[in-house]
């Protein structure tokens, strides 16, 4: 139909021309734009000044002056396009007159490459992310070259080659959205610095313990699910209710996170056994009473991990029976206390 | 008054006048128009009209293959095409003379 030597531009706007007009049949498409490449050509060449208008408008123009009707369905989208159509002239006008926003919009212009770049590399970031493979404003292996082909898919769309049908609505959609994400996917990517790193220690631990990933009590990396106190001479206590400095109960489960009861056995798919919360005289149920005991479990009628009807909490193997007992302090300061489990 | 809202209901007329003495393609006919005083005519508007009058019988069409470059369509009038020019031709010179005298100017060229 078309021979090469017509700019690609305008190949590209011809074929978004003949688009828009696709639910014509072939034949009356033809008829309207049959010879638009030449013709096209040739105003171009006429008025240097002249840039190709929206195919979109163009198409409807041309259907209108042919008496054919009106593409129904798409009209709240043409009428988005020639709006933004005419901002750009308008603003193509005002800047005409007003030579500070001319360089502002001149300046934009020669920034438009960064732009391409950008959008490349926040779509690279938004499919890492959904991985979880994003590494702060870079990424893992293989998505660099994911990010090298959205970034010549970009260039090109931004000089107006590869065209295909609807590239312009697609483009400006996508255009929008990046937009709008950028600041905070910039935020993101400040303030990954290890995140990841926590987050991977947190997923060994919990893949490790077959309990939540998040557990609110950890030590070197590792959940703390219960906790041994032994008295002075080194013998178990029970009951112990233990607080951080501040004052909050060392609650080892994060029961309030949606992962339920706590388990303290699994098979290879339900909770066996759980831990048994303490009551306090107030009424409260506190998981911060050690040791904590289990109970068998059963699924309820929500299927939900629950005590087993009728099962009876039972302590939990303690690591030592009795430890060594503390020399006593023979003066009145307390001295610290070395860590007794090696 | 907007010219380009005149020229919607004129513009079939005028593109016949304006290849009723050579063939034209589509931005060639667009030149000739621009060429006669009708500047603010839209490309897209023309191609569709020549589209349309060809439907209609009007004109005929023809493409010429280029060796540099795409191909061209060409349009010409032919005989139906030439009595409904004529036809228009005379409404519009009443059409014309109607308006001038309601207006009350004495020339037809002058926009109001």
């Amino acid at each position: 139909m078309t021979t090469s030597t017509v700019a690609p531009e305008i190949v590209a706007f011809a074929s978004e021309v003949r688009a828009a007009l696709s639910d014509l049949s072939r034949e009356e498409v033809d008829d309207l734009t049959d010879g638009l490449e030449a013709d096209l050509a040739e105003s171009l060449a006429e008025d240097l000044r002249r840039t190709l208008p929206d195919p979109v408008a163009y198409a409807a123009e041309l259907r209108t002056a042919a008496g054919l009707p009106g593409r129904e369905p798409s009209d709240a989208k043409r009428g988005l396009l020639v709006a933004m159509q005419e901002l750009t002239e308008r603003i193509a006008s005002v800047s005409e007159r007003n030579p500070a926003i001319a360089s502002l919009v001149e300046f934009a212009d020669a920034v438009r490459p960064v732009w391409w770049i950008v959008r490349a590399w926040a779509t690279t970031w938004m499919l890492a992310a959904f991985f979880g493979m994003e590494r702060g404003f870079g990424f893992e292996g293989a998505w660099w070259v994911v990010m090298l082909g959205l970034t010549v898919l970009s260039i090109q769309w931004g000089r107006g080659r590869w065209g295909f049908p609807s590239q312009r609505e697609l483009v400006t959609v996508g255009n929008i959205v990046v937009a709008v994400v950028i600041v905070p996917i910039f935020g993101a990517a400040w303030s990954w610095g290890g995140s990841g790193g926590d987050y991977e220690a947190g997923f060994d631990a919990g893949s490790d313990s077959g309990y939540g990933a998040d557990s609110p009590l950890s030590m070197m990396g590792k959940p703390v699910t219960n906790v041994y106190a032994y008295d002075a001479a080194g013998q178990p206590l029970t009951g112990v209710q233990l607080f951080d400095q501040d004052g909050r109960p060392l609650d080892p489960f994060d029961v309030s996170s949606g992962d339920g009861r706590p388990c303290v056995d699994r098979d290879e798919v339900d909770c066996t056994s759980l831990f048994v919360p303490a009551q306090l005289v107030t009424g409260k149920s506190v998981y911060n009473v050690f040791p904590l005991a289990a109970i068998a479990s059963a699924l309820d009628e929500d299927a939900q991990n629950a005590p087993a009807p009728g099962a009876v909490a039972t302590p939990l193997p303690a690591p030592f029976a009795v430890v060594p007992a503390v020399q006593p302090a023979a003066a009145p300061t307390p001295q610290p206390v070395a860590p007794l489990n090696e | 008054m907007d010219a380009t809202q005149l020229l919607k209901g004129v513009l079939d007329v005028a593109v016949l006048a304006v290849v009723e003495d050579e063939d034209g393609y589509g931005y060639d006919v667009v030149r000739r128009l621009r060429a006669a005083g009708l500047e603010d005519v839209g490309d897209a508007s023309v191609y569709g009209t020549l589209r349309r009058l060809y439907s209609a019988g009007a004109l005929t069409s023809y493409v010429v293959p280029s060796e540099e470059g795409p191909h061209r369509k060409y349009y010409g009038i032919n005989a139906q095409g030439r009595a409904t020019l004529e036809l228009q031709r005379k409404v519009w010179a009443e059409f014309a003379t109607t308006m001038s005298d309601l207006l009350g100017t004495s020339t037809t060229g002058e926009a109001a």
